[in-house]
């Protein structure tokens, strides 16, 4: 009974994430970071293999991004394009400064494992082109409403993507056994990320396309 | 069978194929075959410039500075855009605003930044000319990784793939097939 009201209102929620006048949702379900934009895939496909990568790819995003747009999003308007999106990285890189120092903290044995695709976060496509393109078109307000859904539209797929792959790739949820009859080690790898990363695009697009069809 | 190995190797060092560096812009630039390979050059001359731009900031920058490492690539890379965009003004005419939208794609960017990185944090690449030529090599593989896809590009998008693999998902999956032989193949 109560799997019923639940499944019954996740459709509904997704249905309602799927009409047109949440436009504030968009970054969550309809236009998606990861699955829809393919935005910011790399450190999906290549750290997304573990829980605890995950985690830590997701604090830097969602710390660099969130400061580093509302920041930017104070930046003069009538500068010339190239100088705004050369702004907005030299913003980004300064953010993650003190993103880094914080995160060495928290994650010391992480950080080294995941490499150059730490401060490759600060020059994502959320920050350089989504900013000039949808969010600076938006009341601040508003836009920082529905930045905070990309942001967890990126958390949320790059902690299911982890957690299935760390599960059917080594075995393991956050680096402890759990009990599968069959692992593919290739999952781990960043071929496994590419072709899983690809199925659940088009297992996106066909749950979108039949909840769109029936609201 | 020199050839052979070599561009076996050339294969196997290639950052989207093996890193997944840059395939998102890979993808914003998959509209057309023009658009591939143009966003591709303009990445090659980044990532050339850009290797020899990390090669002054690392030799200038002591160990104990290396959080603000991402700050001045980052501004070298913002020199480098606003240079090429004055170049191309300066010397194409009416064909800068057909133009410029490869300089804007390949700015900033994965494949830009990681090359810089990825150059930067090799201890077999030493001296100028090392860097540079590894910037160039890594934008040559951008070039390869854009012809392999164009190669196939239309068939992915083809209507005898089902609607909702058709296009981005197939292209992913495809890659993953290429980069899981080049997995074998090291």
């Amino acid at each position: 009974m109560t799997l019923k009201i639940f499944l019954h209102l996740t459709e509904r929620g997704l249905k309602a994430l799927n009409k047109r006048k949440l436009s504030v949702f968009d970054g969550l379900w309809r236009d998606n970071t990861i699955l829809s934009s393919l935005m910011v895939i790399s450190p999906v496909i290549v750290c997304g293999n573990t829980l605890r990568n995950a985690a830590a790819i997701i604090y830097a995003f969602s710390a660099i991004t969130l400061f580093s747009v509302m920041i930017a999003s104070f930046v003069p308007k009538k500068l010339p394009y190239a100088v705004k999106i050369t702004v907005n990285a030299i913003i980004a890189s300064l953010v993650y400064i003190p993103v880094k120092r914080a995160a060495q903290e928290f994650f010391p044995d992480i950080i080294p494992r995941i490499g150059i695709y730490f401060p490759l976060l600060a020059v994502n496509s959320i920050i350089i082109l989504h900013t000039e393109a949808k969010f600076f078109k938006m009341k601040r307000l508003n836009m920082l409403g529905s930045l905070v859904f990309y942001i967890l539209g990126f958390d949320l797929i790059m902690a299911v993507i982890s957690i299935i792959r760390e599960i059917f790739g080594h075995g393991t949820l956050n680096e402890r056994v759990v009990d599968v009859n069959m692992t593919i080690s290739g999952l781990g790898e960043p071929f496994g990320g590419f072709v899983f990363l690809g199925l659940l695009c088009g297992l996106y697009r066909y749950l979108r396309k039949k909840l769109s069809e029936g609201t | 069978m020199f050839l052979i190995t070599e561009l076996i190797a050339f294969l196997c060092a290639n950052l989207i194929l093996t890193r997944a560096l840059g395939t998102s812009t890979m993808f914003t630039a998959a509209g057309s075959r023009s658009n591939l390979i143009g966003t591709a050059a303009v990445i090659t001359v980044f990532t050339t410039i850009g290797s020899a731009a990390a090669y002054i900031i690392d030799s200038l920058l002591p160990q104990s500075l290396d959080d603000i490492r991402l700050l001045l690539y980052t501004a070298a890379i913002g020199l480098i855009y606003t240079g090429l965009l004055f170049a191309l003004k300066k010397f194409s005419g009416k064909n800068f605003y057909r133009y410029r939208k490869y300089i804007h794609i390949s700015a900033f960017n994965c494949a830009v930044m990681g090359t810089v990185f990825t150059v930067s944090g090799t201890a077999e690449i030493a001296g100028f000319f090392g860097y540079i030529s590894a910037g160039l090599e890594a934008g040559a593989g951008f070039v390869l990784a854009s012809l392999i896809l164009t190669a196939a590009y239309k068939r992915l998008n083809s209507y005898k793939v089902p609607v909702s693999f058709r296009g981005f998902p197939a292209i992913l999956v495809y890659l993953g097939i290429i980069s899981m032989a080049l997995y074998a193949l090291r």
